[in-house]
């Protein structure tokens, strides 16, 4: 029975991850990682656009395309949004692609642009031997391999390029999960420890504490969901003073300090537990104050004990949804800011997974990054404790 | 000359009664050794000397006790003051979990001193004196905890002397410790009594009878009786005294 159960566990666990690596692979990239998630119209001229001679490195693979003239690979694509695109797979260190320049108005005007394998091809604009200007790409209905056909016999002059940047990345909500994880740990930690401090060391033990215990007990089993409303009505007044006109990172970080409160305090005083009395005695017979006792020797000694309550609170933000859905916000944000909503990795899935057409690949592969770090974290914790006790063992 | 006086001294734990109208004088530059059964109060007798009964919320005292003329107990008194003067050494060695320097240094440190001149001088010359220098002096930057049990201890009484009280409290200072270090930290602590006025607790008779120069005798929270050492073996005026050296019981 006893093995049943645990077998039942361990199957769960392990199709849980199998599943969510199948569907997230795939999409699991450096660049999603580092680009961001709405994509970006962006226009170009070329500073250097007669064709050259150019030859592909290597084999062509199925069902790209290369442009001799002017050297880089597209190939056909479904996008998320079930449309067709032509995705840039390769450009050459010659190409005129490479001498690409900012054609919008505005500051950005007659900049340097790099343009990245990944990037989505609306259309090419190119001069034929007419000397009349042309446009190739997914705008006039064309697939990879006629637009390199049309770019590569009538094409003389390479003018212009509009692309899309290929979005669907998640730079932009890890930034916000670590704000959200600087923010709510920069007020829960001090106030979290020196709450322990309090409660184990300088008060005394009466029905006061006791209760104060509890509640603190209590507030652990609140749904996140409850902070989150908490959080909108009573913070929000507060981050309104500070500037924020709507759901913002403050207020998410302060939302989510209420709810590592608990954790933190629960994971000190354990701490501060196994701190010898003996050391206790022997700073204050040596004529420290309590205060020098704390600082000096009591809290040093639990320093470890903080770190893994550190750790574990950082993997519980990582993992809150419900609590940022109305303090945060579900819009996800490419840029955030303090003041600003945005979304952390957990409410990005909620986000994607909600529209009319749900991107199940990214949700996923967005798990998969949570999972790792949670792994991370938690194998973490686990060095931790054992120095800990190891420490202590003398 | 007597360095603490104590009269009708009372010490309550909640409603229960750990000493009972205790009188005894404490004289200055001798080894005064507290015997008796456990739980006679010996223990928390000598922890009154630096009021560490303070730290016991529910533990009341009443009665005199003056350290050099003047009452401890009384509303004015310096607590962190008194125990500088009044050091103490523990039954288990308690280290803290720093380097060999650090630890002599910390008594020091909490006080204000940063002088680094100080400080070195001060640990080299309390290490000196707790008989430990010589085992250590390469490796003060070392964690104290890798140390043995009677080198931790004899840190200890290092950690102690380096604030330079005038009184040493050890309560069974050796309890934890094998016959070697035993040996050891007796010697020193002859050595120290030329300085330092000392009060130990300890749980061998033979122990006070080789290293005290007087001995009181604890029985339930009652001071039995109290005299000059070889009086106290060879001829205890009590009744209870003569069946505890003799082993009849305790």
């Amino acid at each position: 029975m006893t093995y049943l159960s645990a077998g039942i566990a361990v199957v769960i666990l392990l199709s849980v991850f199998i599943y969510v690596f199948q569907k997230g692979a795939s999409t699991l990239s450096w660049d999603m990682l580092s680009t961001n998630y709405w994509a970006e119209n962006i226009n170009l001229r070329f500073e250097k656009s007669e064709p050259g001679a150019y030859a592909y490195q290597g084999t062509l693979p199925e069902g790209t395309y290369f442009s001799e003239k002017f050297g880089f690979a597209v190939k056909d694509s479904i996008g998320s949004d079930k449309k067709k695109q032509i995705v840039i797979t390769y450009i050459d260190e010659n190409s005129p692609l490479k001498s690409a320049l900012v054609d919008t108005a505005g500051t950005l005007n007659n900049t340097a642009h790099t343009i990245h394998p990944g990037s989505l091809v609306q259309k090419f604009t190119f001069e034929n031997s007419k000397g009349v200007s042309r446009s190739a790409g997914v705008i006039v209905n064309q697939d990879a391999k006629t637009m390199i056909k049309t770019l590569d016999t009538s094409g003389v002059r390479l003018l212009g390029l509009y692309y899309q940047t290929s979005g669907g990345g998640i730079a932009g909500s890890l930034k916000a999960t670590f704000m959200l994880i600087g923010m709510s740990l920069f007020i829960a930690l001090p106030v979290g420890i020196f709450a322990a401090i309090y409660l184990n060391e300088l008060a005394k033990k009466n029905r006061m504490t006791a209760m104060i215990r509890s509640s603190i007990e209590m507030l652990s089993g609140v749904p996140s969901i409850v902070f989150g409303l908490m959080g909108m009505t009573v913070f929000f007044p507060i981050t309104a003073l500070l500037g924020a006109t709507g759901p913002s990172i403050i207020l998410g970080g302060m939302t989510l300090a209420v709810i590592l409160l608990p954790v933190i305090i629960r994971q000190t005083e354990e701490a501060l537990l196994v701190v010898p009395m003996g050391l206790r005695t022997a700073s204050l017979s040596l004529g420290a104050t309590e205060t020098q006792t704390i600082f000096k020797v009591i809290l040093p000694s639990a320093l470890p004990g903080i770190l893994s309550a550190t750790l574990l609170s950082v993997s519980r933000i990582i993992g809150e949804s419900a609590a940022l859905i109305y303090t945060t916000g579900t819009f996800v944000n490419d840029n955030p800011k303090l003041k600003e909503g945005a979304t952390s990795l957990a409410v990005q899935i909620w986000s994607v997974m909600s529209g009319e057409q749900p991107n199940f690949e990214l949700a996923s592969a967005i798990s998969i990054v949570i999972l790792v770090i949670v792994l991370i974290l938690n194998i973490s914790v686990k060095i931790v404790t054992h120095r800990l006790n190891r420490k202590w063992s003398v | 000359m007597n360095k603490f006086e104590v009269k009708n001294l009372n010490l309550f734990y909640g409603k229960v009664q750990a000493l009972k109208n205790i009188n005894i004088e404490i004289e200055e530059n001798k080894v005064t050794a507290f015997i008796g059964p456990s739980g006679c109060g010996k223990s928390t007798f000598i922890r009154c000397f630096n009021r560490m009964n303070d730290l016991i919320e529910e533990c009341k005292i009443d009665g005199d006790m003056t350290f050099d003329g003047e009452d401890i107990y009384a509303q004015n008194v310096d607590v962190v003051d008194l125990r500088t003067k009044v050091g103490m050494v523990f039954q288990k060695p308690n280290p803290f979990p720093m380097s060999i320097y650090d630890n002599v240094a910390y008594g020091l440190r909490c006080q204000g001193i940063k002088d680094k001149k100080i400080l070195d001088e001060v640990v080299i010359n309390s290490l000196k004196k707790a008989a430990i220098y010589e085992e250590v002096k390469d490796r003060l930057d070392s964690n104290a905890l890798k140390l043995s049990g009677g080198q931790q201890q004899r840190l200890c009484i290092a950690r102690a002397i380096a604030l330079e009280p005038e009184v040493i409290l050890m309560d069974e200072p050796t309890s934890a410790l094998d016959p070697i270090a035993t040996a050891k930290i007796e010697e020193l602590m002859i050595e120290l009594k030329k300085e330092y006025t000392i009060i130990i607790v300890t749980h061998s008779m033979q122990q006070a009878a080789r290293i005290s120069d007087r001995t009181a005798f604890f029985l339930l929270g009652d001071l039995i009786e109290v005299g000059d050492t070889k009086e106290f073996f060879h001829a205890p005026r009590d009744k209870r005294s003569e069946d505890y050296i003799t082993g009849r019981f305790g």
